[in-house]
């Protein structure tokens, strides 16, 4: 491999992580004001969070609580990163293997973990209350995901996320998986989990403000929590992204020479759709306890995930 | 780097001013209700107020807040949790005492067990007057705050910093530690006098 | 009143009983009221009679189906303020005698967690007696403590 190749693939992460930063912030802002407007409120201005995000790395005192409390940090916005690079964006894949649809998987899972070693470290007993809800939550929305996940594989029969995009995109929006009766059914479920990765509201469990003082992050302040807040804006990128290659092929509507920039438009509206969808969804409903969420997942989601599965078997087998 | 000292100088003051321009958009507020007055903050979070177009929001943790809003009386007892949540800031930090009592004990100026005088324990950046203030003062408190921020006047976690001693020395007599050491020695007198017979 | 006449004594204020008991009388009576309907204890508080030389106890009662009030008053030297505890009737006594004692400083014998139980750190005498002088106390306590001085808006 050239040192040139090289040098684009690094200038293209670091754009990606730009890109990814701006538009989770940029949302995230969005995301308030949407809220707002439900409360019958004039909420905060749309760029409120990256004043959130420079006042936050602007503070003069900023307490650590060892070594670990500082890695933990680089470990979840690595591992979101990591992320971002395997998942198509507007049909361009910057790293690809064969079976990335479970690489993705297991990476997604790297930001807990880095959560739960800092919330460790910190020693706060909310601290450890929130990652420990935030573990169970992970084992409750995986099921039905990866239960979705292997239909879209057995349908395709690729393990391939950049295959799936692509087969997605023969047709345009024609082709996409969603229209598809099962899978229609398989990305109700998938939005459900997506929900759940996003804590947002009535999955909000792992970092509920008024029962756990915001579980993972109580001990979090200053250039740590901002920290925080990038990372929290670059998942929201990649986790919606994800659902998006899934169901929505990706928002390859186009194909040729300049196609790229009509396709990552089409992506980030696809996007913004997705996180808009899931914003309401949670401006409307109050938060559900741990084992609550736990049944909903278990029975209700994975039954449905089982039915697409099942559906798209027999469709294949004809 | 070939920089002057007092080009650092200015270049430091112009991330500063850059820095309270976006500390003053978003105060993130951690509030202390032990007092009476805790109930004329929903009405300012909510909608008929809206605090939040200001970029103020209420923060589960100390650790993640810039202002302490202290309303109402204090009493020894919560005075020391005060000085312990306001000490997990990180600083920036601001104070803004809420209602009469935290002036100068408001009708509870004879009480044998509230403080009077909030600003001798901790710095104070801001009072709000009144027998309770209304949502609309804390709106304007907070308008305040920011402007007092903008022009780099509201420096109580300086001054904490700087006579650290004296506000350690006025809490240490407010919470009688001497005369609890008096009260070890007595209990110790005795215990040796029992011991004796 | 049912109270009135299970104990035989004491008269009607305001729709309730109120029953003056000596020192002697008093754990007789609450458990001949338990025994009678009176299931509820509401609560026990202390006045403070200065000029009179004496606390005065009064023990809250209620009976749910009679609707009734009953409240046993007892009165106490205020040079030889000690009180047998009742918190073997009614567990919730025992924290109403522990107020009581910090309080007043009257002593409930038979009580064993008079601990300090509201005021944090309090060597001085009880702050509800009135021969507690409030304002000068607040001088010497709160007053006395200075200002931090320097300039308002000064930094480091």
């Amino acid at each position: 491999m050239d040192m040139i190749g090289i040098a684009i693939k690094i200038t293209i992460l670091i754009a990606y992580a730009i890109i990814g930063t701006c538009t989770g912030l940029l949302f995230m802002g969005i995301g308030r004001k949407i809220v707002a407007r439900v409360h019958n409120r004039v909420g905060p201005p749309f760029y409120q969070n990256f004043i959130d995000v420079a006042k936050l790395l602007s503070k003069k005192t900023n307490i650590s609580h060892g070594w670990i409390f500082d890695l933990a940090l680089l470990f979840s916005i690595s591992g979101i990163l990591l992320t971002l690079l395997f998942l198509p964006i507007g049909g361009v894949q910057l790293l690809s293997t064969d079976g990335d649809a479970f690489l993705v998987l297991y990476l997604l899972a790297i930001p807990s973990l880095g959560f739960a070693l800092g919330a460790g470290a910190s020693g706060n007993p909310n601290a450890g209350v929130g990652v420990m809800r935030a573990l169970v939550m992970m084992l409750s929305y995986e099921l039905p995901f990866v239960i979705t996940l292997i239909a879209l594989m057995i349908y395709y029969d690729t393990t391939s996320l950049a295959t799936i995009v692509r087969m997605q995109s023969i047709n345009g929006i024609k082709s996409w998986a969603i229209t598809m009766p099962p899978f229609m059914i398989a990305a109700f479920a998938a939005d459900m989990a997506l929900q759940g990765m996003l804590m947002e509201q009535p999955f909000d469990i792992p970092v509920a403000p008024h029962e756990i003082a915001s579980g993972p992050m109580v001990e979090f302040g200053g250039k740590y929590l901002g920290s925080l807040m990038l990372y929290k804006a670059i998942a929201l990128v990649a986790e919606t992204t994800l659902f998006v290659d899934l169901f929505l092929g990706g928002g390859v509507v186009a194909h040729g020479n300049f196609a790229f920039v009509i396709n990552f438009i089409v992506w980030l509206a696809l996007i913004f759709l997705l996180f808009a969808l899931s914003i309401l969804i949670a401006a409307s409903f109050p938060r559900f306890r741990i084992e609550q969420a736990f049944g909903f997942y278990w029975k209700y989601e994975a039954i449905i995930a089982a039915i697409s599965l099942i559906w798209v078997y027999i469709m294949v087998i004809k | 780097m070939g920089l002057h000292n007092g080009d650092k100088m200015m270049r430091y003051e112009e991330w500063s001013k850059l820095a309270r321009k976006a500390s003053k958009r978003s105060l993130w507020m951690v509030h202390f209700c032990t007092g009476c007055g805790a109930i004329e903050m929903p009405p300012v979070m909510t909608s008929r107020y809206d605090m939040e177009r200001f970029g103020i929001a209420p923060m589960a943790t100390p650790r993640q807040a810039d202002v302490l809003l202290i309303t109402g009386y204090l009493t020894v007892k919560t005075l020391r949790r005060v000085i312990q949540v306001y000490e997990q800031m990180q600083s920036p930090k601001y104070v803004i005492a809420f209602g009469s009592c935290t002036i100068n004990g408001g009708m509870y100026w004879d009480s044998y067990n509230t403080i009077k005088h909030l600003e001798k324990y901790i710095p104070v950046d801001l009072y709000i007057a009144g027998c309770m203030p209304r949502p609309e003062g804390i709106i304007n408190a907070f308008l305040e705050l920011m402007k007092l921020i903008d022009e780099g006047k509201a420096r109580g976690w300086e001054r904490y910093q700087k006579y650290y001693d004296k506000y350690k020395e006025n809490q240490r007599r407010v919470f009688n530690f001497e005369v609890k050491e008096e009260e070890k020695e007595e209990k110790e007198q005795k215990r040796e006098k029992n011991e004796e017979h | 009143m049912k109270s009135i006449e299970l104990l035989g004594k004491g008269e009607e204020m305001h729709g309730r009983a109120y029953i003056k008991l000596s020192a002697d009388e008093i754990e007789e009576s609450i458990k001949k009221l338990k025994e009678n309907g009176f299931n509820h204890f509401v609560m026990l508080s202390c006045v403070d009679w200065l000029d009179k030389g004496k606390f005065e106890l009064v023990y809250h009662m209620w009976n749910y189906e009679e609707k009734e009030h009953a409240m046993l008053s007892v009165d106490i030297d205020r040079n030889n303020d000690v009180m047998k505890s009742m918190s073997h009737l009614f567990p919730q006594i025992e924290t109403y005698e522990r107020e009581i004692h910090e309080m007043y400083g009257i002593k409930f014998e038979g009580n064993n967690r008079l601990t300090p139980f509201l005021l944090e750190n309090w060597p001085h005498d009880p702050p509800m007696r009135k021969d507690f002088d409030s304002k000068k106390f607040v001088k010497q306590m709160y007053e006395s403590i200075p200002f931090i001085e320097g300039d308002e808006n000064e930094g480091i």
